[in-house]
């Protein structure tokens, strides 16, 4: 068993393997008395994670660790009014950009090229798999020890300036997204919810999330220019 | 007609989406987004309507000629029939 604390909140991990301790590392905290929540993997749920998983081998030590983020996910709507969303987010100007896509489609090219264009003040947050979390009445992006094979992140936190939904295009443009569009391609980057329980604490999150925040379709390639468009298009006012 | 247990509408940003939850989402990706007559007829189908009230319906809410009510409800429930919503 250790301690780690994420988005605000201290976690009990109560894990067999210690690929998982490697992973957390940067968010270990000492043990606390009374965490916001205990997570463990069983053995039965490794398991189907290995045989779910067909497309590479993959360890019992990180199926663990796949298994135990997807039970803390699960939790965070109904018990902390938090929740994952598939995405790269980077902060620049102290600001939080959700960049979500299909798998494939160049979340992390995208981020790496802010990083190019814009230099050191841009810091990747989460590669692939933040937490977003209200506080106060603003929504924030958290880093989790989850961010994808690259694992581009940190332990930090920024309040969320927009959603940005990636697509591969000839040329750069970025446009608002209709709320139909926003909704479906955010319902496709969420961890699906199981029951009627979790349904309806994630999806009033999710409407607030969506009505606060405003979401934008980038067509982008992989020139500099991109990350030059996309900033532009979600600073207008600057 | 019913709607299969398991699939449930919800509200979010305003718009209709069908949610598979369990059992019901083994046979079903993605998500269904449903128009203001898409949402209307479900309504109705959750509370077990069967086709010529649907159609009932749909007249007595818009201004809508008989035909072209008809054949808007065939056509919503012959998608759900597709994606196996129906049972």
């Amino acid at each position: 068993m250790f301690y780690i604390k994420m988005a605000d909140l201290t976690i009990a991990i109560d894990n067999r393997y210690g690929h998982i301790v490697d992973l957390c590392k940067d968010y270990i905290v000492e043990e606390t008395v009374i965490p916001h929540m205990t997570a463990r993997a069983t053995e039965e749920e490794i398991d189907k994670e290995i045989s779910l998983t067909t497309d590479r081998k993959v360890s019992r030590a990180y199926a663990e660790s796949i298994c135990v983020y997807r039970n803390i996910c699960k939790r965070l709507p109904r018990e902390f009014g938090a929740f994952l969303v598939h995405s790269a987010v980077i902060e620049y100007e102290g600001e939080a950009y959700a960049f979500a896509a299909a798998s494939g489609t160049g979340k992390s090219t995208h981020i790496s090229l802010w990083k190019k264009h814009f230099g050191d003040g841009v810091r990747v947050i989460n590669g692939d798999k933040p937490i977003m979390r209200f506080k106060g009445d603003k929504l924030f992006a958290y880093g989790t020890p989850w961010c994808g094979k690259e694992r581009y992140g940190e332990n930090s936190s920024a309040p969320l300036k927009a959603f940005c939904f990636l697509e591969r295009a000839e040329t750069n443009s970025i446009r608002r997204a209709t709320s139909s569009e926003a909704v479906s391609r955010m319902l496709s980057q969420i961890l699906t919810p199981e029951t009627l329980e979790e349904l309806d604490a994630l999806f009033p999150l999710l409407d607030r999330a969506l009505s606060e925040t405003p979401c934008y379709i980038l067509g982008c390639n992989i020139s500099e220019e991109a990350a030059e468009v996309a900033y532009r298009g979600m600073n207008t006012n600057k | 007609m019913k709607i299969r247990n398991g699939f449930v509408v919800r509200t979010v940003a305003g718009e209709s989406v069908v949610i598979a939850l369990k059992e019901a989402s083994k046979n079903f990706n993605g998500v269904i987004r449903l128009n203001e007559t898409g949402r209307f007829l479900w309504d109705r189908l959750e509370s077990g309507c069967e086709e010529g009230e649907l159609v009932a319906a749909l007249l007595q809410e818009y201004d809508v000629a008989e035909d072209i009510a008809k054949n808007d409800v065939a056509n919503f429930v012959e998608k759900l029939r597709g994606a196996n919503i129906l049972e």
